[in-house]
């Protein structure tokens, strides 16, 4: 098991955003987390990731608790994550963005130069744009591709994507599909954060489905579909199920 | 600027080089003492608005206590060039150990703090320091004047251009190398986002340190070699307003180019001296200046070089 | 150990002090909260006060409380006019790294206003003995100068009015809608370049009443502004910037302990120990003594 959590709530001032959240995860597992906006997904994210530190609760990483670890040492330890609005270092160029992360994110003892290991991850991601642009002058989908390359440069264990998804078309909707699904090949243990119930019912080996803060669901795809909780939350969403 | 491996050891442009050469060849030409004084003054803001640079252009900190540190470096040389008997030739090394040790101190305890925080908390550290420089009259004399030996016995100021633009070649090579490296990139990386660095597995604090204690360091070295060029120190060379003027230097030479500064200083401060009348006015031309700057063309004179550079290539590529 | 009227004294400057730091104090957490501005020219519109007063009390023998007033509104002027001069057109030019450029253009305001001041009134120090004559017995030994007196009650006053200004006021209440959700107000209707403006002016109106009531204490001279600019970022950073309500106890605490401190350990080590408590308090509770909004790198 790569990833335990248990009990994890976190409230801002009078807003509970997260209740007693309890999940397990596998090594080589794709799990989806859905739900209706403002159920708390991306703050669950920011808890595992480590840039929230959760009220109550334990997470515990490849058996060892880090709910005390900074997300710069989480990192490190193979916790990567993308954003759901792209924070590239403007001023730097495409390579340098994701050297960053092959240089200080990645703490295993690798042969390859940070710079060769940077363009294998914008070739993995099929980034299409000359790597000595400057991250200022890319459009939301070409930056969300970057933000891909950056945290796969990390060489994480386990990957959490946030709306990663958002704003692309069928096509590139299907590229980044398959994307997603090499690396799990390789080996990394993912969490997607989505809206678009077709690519997590196609994607993910289990979902977990979150409503005002609390853990309503979970199962696999046919069980969530059929789930009637799930169906009465998302009443007055226009979803394609 | 890349950081590809091969081509790091050479970090002065082509361009660069050929300024460096021309201004050490300079003096051989110049007979003038008092131009040489004022090529001499240029160097030694110069140098100290690319030490400045070195942490407002990179992390994003302001360090607005940063002329208490050249002060402290002064200082220490000063006396341990008095008092302990080490030549003025290694002071500076003393002042820069003090200087780099006040701030990694000072840089441990306040910059975990946000971005303005963190200026604010650095001014009251220069403000402290100045205030104890002050009071501890007994050591330093606080503002009847603390003599300090010279370099050289001469008063000739050609030795003197070669001492200064040696340490100023010295500190440029060394923050231009750093900056174009591994830790160069973890430092701009925090700088421009803070959060995105932390998820790529950057410790800002630990790298806001080693930024700050190494622009620390140089200005120590280089508030040494000022101690024993000028002869004397008052408290006053730590004030906040020596900060401002080398802060408006860097900001009006480009902020992270590390080279406007330098820039700058060799436009403006022969600009002064020569406009005698204006002299008085100095610091409320910096300030206004600053404002006009930031309000019209925050990049400085780098961004103007810049968009010059692609301007005259932009002809070429069309034929 | 210290006899009670030296105790007493000292206890009366204190708050005196702290008088005047809380006033500037609210002033400038109101520009961070309101405008996101880090002001570090406040101090020379306590400057501008202080002046004004003096001409005003000594030159042109206004009586005390005109004296006051002239500087407060000189205050007013000069906040507004730099409010359009200076941040507006940066405003509209130059939206991002609001922060950083605002604070470099307050400097070099800063520097443009004490160096005009140099030019146009020399270094020298003008100051007044006191605007009123007299004192009031408390009880064996212990008095207090009507000139403290009074010039703490017109603090407390200026204090007391914001308050129920920003409380009470339509224009209050959309300041202060301003500094909690600037998108949230504009969509509201509410007009952000004219409450820019009066933010700025307000804070300038108070600093020069500071300025012009402590004239006594502090004689007017170009760079008097260093100092209270000093102890006003100090209180801020201490209670917490974005805190408003503890800037006041925050003035009075700062008042106090500047005042007994600088008795005890003269001005040098006063500034070490200053800064010591606040560095200390810093990594204790990085939210400041009574802030709740994070400042320290790492959110938790």
């Amino acid at each position: 098991m790569i990833l335990e959590l248990q009990g994890i709530s976190k409230r801002f001032g009078g807003l509970v955003a997260l209740k007693d959240i309890s999940l397990n995860l596998d090594e080589g597992q794709i799990l989806g987390l859905i739900g209706p906006n403002g159920a708390g997904k991306t703050t669950l994210l920011n808890v595992i990731s480590g840039s929230l530190r959760p009220d109550n609760g334990y997470i515990r990483y490849q058996g060892k608790e880090i709910s005390k670890l900074s997300s710069d040492r989480r990192c490190q330890k193979g916790i990567s994550r993308t954003f759901q609005i792209s924070r590239p270092f403007s001023k730097m160029t495409v390579l340098e963005n994701v050297m960053v992360a092959a240089i200080f994110g990645d703490r295993s003892q690798k042969q390859e130069p940070p710079r060769d290991r940077a363009l294998s991850a914008l070739r993995f991601v099929q980034f299409s744009i000359d790597e000595n642009t400057l991250a200022e002058n890319l459009n939301t989908v070409q930056l969300k591709r970057l933000d891909l390359a950056r945290a796969l440069a990390s060489n994480p264990s386990l990957l959490l994507l946030d709306e990663i998804a958002a704003g692309l078309t069928p096509l590139e909707l299907a590229d980044l599909v398959g994307v997603i699904r090499h690396t799990r090949e390789r080996g990394v243990t993912i969490i997607v954060v989505e809206h678009l119930m077709r690519m997590i019912l196609r994607l993910c080996d289990k979902i977990v489905v979150l409503h005002y803060g609390e853990k309503i669901a979970e199962g696999t795809p046919e069980e969530i579909c059929q789930d009637k909780r799930v169906a009465d939350a998302y009443l007055g969403e226009n979803y394609l199920l | 600027m890349s950081t590809g491996g091969s081509h790091r050891w050479v970090v002065l442009s082509p361009l660069s080089l050929f300024l460096l050469a021309v201004l050490s060849v300079l003096p051989l030409w110049v007979q003038d003492e008092y131009l040489l004084q004022l090529l001499i003054s240029s160097l030694l803001l110069g140098s100290q608005a690319m030490a400045f640079d070195f942490t407002a252009g990179f992390i994003n900190v302001i360090n607005f206590g940063f002329s208490a540190f050249v002060g402290a470096g002064a200082y220490t040389s000063a006396l341990l060039v008095l008092h302990w008997g080490i030549s003025p030739w290694l002071g500076p090394l003393g002042g820069a150990v003090a200087s780099a040790a006040l701030g990694f101190f000072s840089g441990v305890l306040t910059l975990r703090l946000q971005g303005i925080y963190a200026a604010v908390m650095t001014w009251f550290v220069g403000l402290t320091l100045l205030s104890l420089t002050a009071s501890l009259s007994g050591l330093t004399r606080g503002y009847r004047g603390l003599n300090v030996p010279l370099f050289l016995e001469t008063a000739a100021r050609r030795p003197y251009f070669y001492i200064i633009f040696g340490v100023t070649f010295l500190t440029f090579v060394s923050l231009r190398w750093t900056g174009s490296s591994r830790v160069g990139l973890a430092f701009r990386a925090i700088g421009q986002n803070l959060e995105s660095a932390r998820a790529s597995g950057v410790n800002p604090t630990k790298y806001r340190v080693i930024n700050f204690t190494l622009s620390c360091a140089f200005a120590g070295l280089l508030g040494g070699f000022y101690a024993h060029f000028l002869g004397i120190l008052t408290p006053d060379v730590m004030h906040s307003r020596q900060t401002v003027e080398v802060l408006a230097l860097a900001y009006i030479g480009g902020r992270g180019s590390l080279w406007g500064g330098l820039v700058a200083a060799f436009i403006f401060v022969p600009l002064f001296e020569y406009l005698k009348p204006l002299m008085e006015l100095r610091l409320v031309i910096y300030g206004v200046l600053l404002i006009l700057v930031m309000i019209w063309c925050p990049g400085g004179l780098a961004a103007i070089y810049t968009q010059l550079k692609q301007q005259v290539r932009w002809p070429f590529m069309q034929r | 150990m210290l006899g009670p009227t030296a105790l007493w004294d000292l206890f009366v400057t204190g708050i005196f002090r702290g008088g005047m730091y809380a006033l500037m104090a609210v002033g400038l957490s109101l520009v961070f909260g309101v405008m996101n501005i880090p002001h570090f020219a406040h101090g020379e519109f306590y400057m501008l006060g202080a002046y004004t007063a003096y001409f005003a009390f000594a030159v042109f023998h206004f009586p005390a409380f005109m004296a006051i007033l002239s500087a407060a509104s000189m205050g007013l002027l000069a906040g507004v006019l730099v409010e359009k001069l200076v941040f507006y057109p940066l405003r509209r030019r130059h939206p991002e790294e609001w922060v950083l450029n605002t604070f470099l253009v307050t400097v070099g305001l800063s520097f443009v206003m004490q160096n005009a001041a140099l030019a146009v009134w020399g270094g020298q120090y003008r100051g007044i003995t006191q605007y009123w004559q007299g004192a009031i017995q408390l009880g064996s030994g212990m008095h207090i100068s009507l000139d403290r007196a009074i010039s703490f009650i017109v603090a407390i006053f200026c204090i007391a009015v914001l308050w129920w200004f920003l409380d009470f006021t339509r224009t209050g209440k959309a300041i202060r809608a301003v500094a909690q959700d600037e998108t949230g107000a504009l969509l509201v209707g509410i007009d952000l370049d004219q409450i820019h403006t009066i933010t700025f002016g307000l804070s300038s109106l108070m600093a020069a009443i500071a300025g012009a009531s402590l004239l006594s204490l502090n004689p007017a001279y170009p760079s008097v502004g260093l100092a209270p600019l000093y102890k006003s970022w100090y209180v801020v950073v201490l209670v917490g910037l974005g805190n408003m309500a503890g800037a006041i106890p925050g003035g009075f605490l700062v008042g106090l302990l500047e005042t007994f401190s600088y008795y005890a350990f003269g001005s040098g080590w006063q500034d070490v120990i200053s800064l010591s408590i606040l560095i200390l308090i810093l990594l204790l509770k990085p939210a400041g003594l009574f802030g709740n909004r994070g400042i320290s790198l790492s959110k938790a």
